[in-house]
């Protein structure tokens, strides 16, 4: 039976992003997924797994993901020590936050995250670059815009709420209500509980069809 | 002499079908099958862990068999074991131990037993779809299982834990399956597994194989079991116009907040929910709907627990099973905040029951001056046949010379009983 049995993956390296957020990259060992899939993974041997997003484009070489360590944390922490031929059980890829192929280059996509809830928009992003998107990015501070270069101009709005500089001051949630979404639009949310719910009742409210709302919980 | 064997059969109906077809072997290997409660040979125990109560069950079954004979083997299988394999396997008293995936193996193993070759569970064969056709079983409908495992990792539910990865089972072993259960005299078959909506092998999704199975020739009708409200749309609701379809589903809503949805993670919003009723509605306006629903999970307001009454209330669903949230180890609904205590679960569900009467009672009644299609299962000492009907509603009638298990009948609903399961009353139409 293809029961939930942990596979053994290669760390290839550790790259901090800021000093608590890093992104972990792991040998491909041939696995396939859909972006917007997630791992579940853990230490080698140990009980404690998580789930995290696929961080890394569909055809790369390589998997990652996009960790950020959680104070008390009984896998991130550890995670974070991991070096270079350590290794890590994975299973894996779950999950239906995916974008469905004959959507994919014929709608117009929102896709709303906040922290490192961007990890399955990195990974569709950078599998399909031609799809028609926008990605709105909650954060608090500056630093947590990670890796935003790897979006075009005009593509990635960072939604800054504890400092100025980003592309909007405030929460995502002010930033919708302003700038408000079409109903033909599909919208993709990712990241924490509050914020989705939250969200979730501004698109509605707006005209968004529950059929165009999907939705990854970051707990 | 021959051997006597008895089965129990704890939880979903993908055990139920798991017993039977292994039951099954057993009666045509010569085997006599016994009630659990008698001295037998053998027990085979098909265990459930969905919920603590679950669990409990079914260790109160384990040590029952194990003290009815001594000398009894004793096999236990089904989710418990993939959820507590260490602890059973230091019960002394269970002679065999055996995951999910090898209890389609377990005639080999006790017929072997009985003739003296021990093998041990880790030998043998490793296949969830390893179940031959019941011809012997303790129901009068044939369940066909169509799928195996689950991929949603809802964060209260243990089941992808236990039953693994999703796997669909090939068209042509469930149409093989299909016709040999009808050459035995069934009449009704039920599709049934742990996700069927996600059905997916061969370019064939779960609408296009209900559309096959239809297609197969024969006085029969098929039903589907618990669904989930995902994988599937409008073309399944135009099927339940097919008269071999019959106008019930099981679907699970769980909440009817979508704040709590969102924390089950579940693939859907109670409005889509509502919507995909609506449709089927539309369709067949008469549709019997029945659903789960888990109150007290953890972080339930009293604010959620209303919208969950409130959505049963627009639903109507003329049944509900209600489950108290229970903690399933290494689920991620364990590590959230905000575990509610037993008096609210208690309260909650008391609340839920009461409303779910309420409702059965309003949509059985609405079937009085219509007719429906019994399918008969047993006839009683006082020649009342019992059965349900399409819209899989329990009904009793009088029982005419020719009425007989396992046959379609038509009867006039002319009453409904009183109390908290109400049958309605039928009347034989010539």
């Amino acid at each position: 039976m293809e029961t939930i049995t942990h596979n053994k993956y290669t760390v290839k390296e550790i790259r901090d992003l800021t000093p608590s957020t890093y992104v972990v990259r792991l040998e491909r060992n041939d696995m396939k997924f859909m972006p917007g899939q997630n791992l579940n993974l853990g230490l080698s041997g140990d009980t404690e797994k998580r789930d995290y997003s696929i961080y890394s484009r569909k055809n790369e070489e390589f998997l990652e993901i996009l960790v950020k360590e959680v104070e008390d944390g009984l896998v991130s922490k550890k995670l974070k020590r991991m070096k270079p031929g350590d290794t890590l059980e994975v299973d894996g890829p779950f999950g239906f936050f995916t974008i469905k192929e004959e959507n994919r280059y014929a709608k117009k996509f929102l896709f709303i995250a906040s922290g490192t809830g961007i990890a399955p928009f990195h990974s569709i992003t950078g599998s399909f670059p031609e799809i028609n998107y926008t990605l709105i990015h909650g954060i608090r501070e500056l630093n947590e815009a990670y890796e935003k270069e790897h979006y075009p101009e005009g593509k990635y709005i960072s939604c800054v709420s504890q400092e100025d500089g980003g592309d909007f001051r405030g929460r995502v949630t002010d930033y919708i209500k302003q700038h408000p979404v079409d109903n033909e639009t599909i919208c993709y949310l990712c990241g924490n509980v509050n914020m989705i719910y939250d969200v979730f009742d501004i698109l509605k409210e707006q005209g968004v069809p529950s059929e165009n709302l999907h939705a990854e919980v970051y707990f | 002499m021959n051997k006597k064997i008895a089965f129990k059969t704890l939880g979903c109906r993908l055990n139920l079908y798991e017993t039977d077809s292994v039951m099954s072997e057993f009666a045509r290997a010569g085997y006599e099958i016994v009630d659990f409660n008698e001295q037998a040979d053998a027990y085979v125990i098909n265990t459930c862990t969905v919920t603590n109560m679950g669990d409990h069950k079914s260790r109160q079954t384990i040590s029952q068999a194990g003290r009815r004979n001594d000398e009894a083997v004793l096999v236990v299988t089904g989710c418990m074991v993939n959820n507590h394999k260490d602890q059973l396997d230091q019960n002394d008293r269970i002679t065999y131990v055996i995951e999910n995936d090898r209890k389609g193996s377990i005639f080999h193993l006790i017929d072997s037993h009985f003739q003296g070759e021990i093998i041990h569970p880790d030998e043998l064969l490793r296949d969830r779809f390893a179940f031959g056709s019941a011809e012997t079983s303790f129901h009068s409908r044939s369940l066909i299982k169509i799928q195996d495992g689950c991929d949603n990792f809802c964060t209260f539910c243990i089941v992808p834990h236990v039953r693994g990865r999703a796997e669909s089972r090939s068209f042509e072993d469930i149409e093989k399956n299909i016709k040999e259960v009808l050459s035995y005299g069934y009449k009704e078959i039920i599709l049934t597994g742990v996700n069927i909506g996600r059905y997916e092998r061969d370019g064939l999704n779960f609408e296009g194989l209900v559309e096959k199975i239809l297609e197969i020739p024969g006085d029969f009708r098929v039903r589907i079991s618990s669904i989930e409200p995902e994988g599937f749309g409008e073309k399944l609701f135009k099927l339940f116009h097919h008269p071999k379809l019959t106008p019930h589903l099981h679907m699970c809503l769980q909440s009817g907040s979508e704040k709590v949805l969102l924390k089950m993670r579940r693939q859907y919003t109670v409005d889509e929910f509502e919507k995909m009723v609506g449709k089927i509605k539309n369709e067949i306006p008469d549709f019997n709907f029945t659903t789960d629903i888990i109150v007290g999970f953890p972080g339930e307001t009293e604010k959620d627990f209303q919208e969950t009454c409130e959505a049963v209330n627009r639903i109507g669903f003329s049944h509900i099973h209600t489950f108290k949230y229970s903690v399933r180890k290494g689920t991620r609904a364990e590590r959230l905040p905000d575990h509610l205590p037993e008096k609210v679960k208690n309260e909650r569900s008391a609340v839920i029951r009461d409303l779910a009467e309420k409702h059965k009672r309003n949509y059985r009644s609405g079937f009085i001056g219509k007719t429906q299609t019994v399918y008969v299962e047993k006839i009683d000492a006082r020649g009342n046949a019992h059965g349900y009907g399409e819209h899989y509603i329990p009904i009793r009638f009088k029982a005419s010379k020719t009425t007989q298990p396992k046959d379609f009948h038509k009867v006039a609903i002319i009453g409904i009983e009183n109390g908290i399961d109400p049958k309605l009353i039928g009347a034989f139409v010539q």
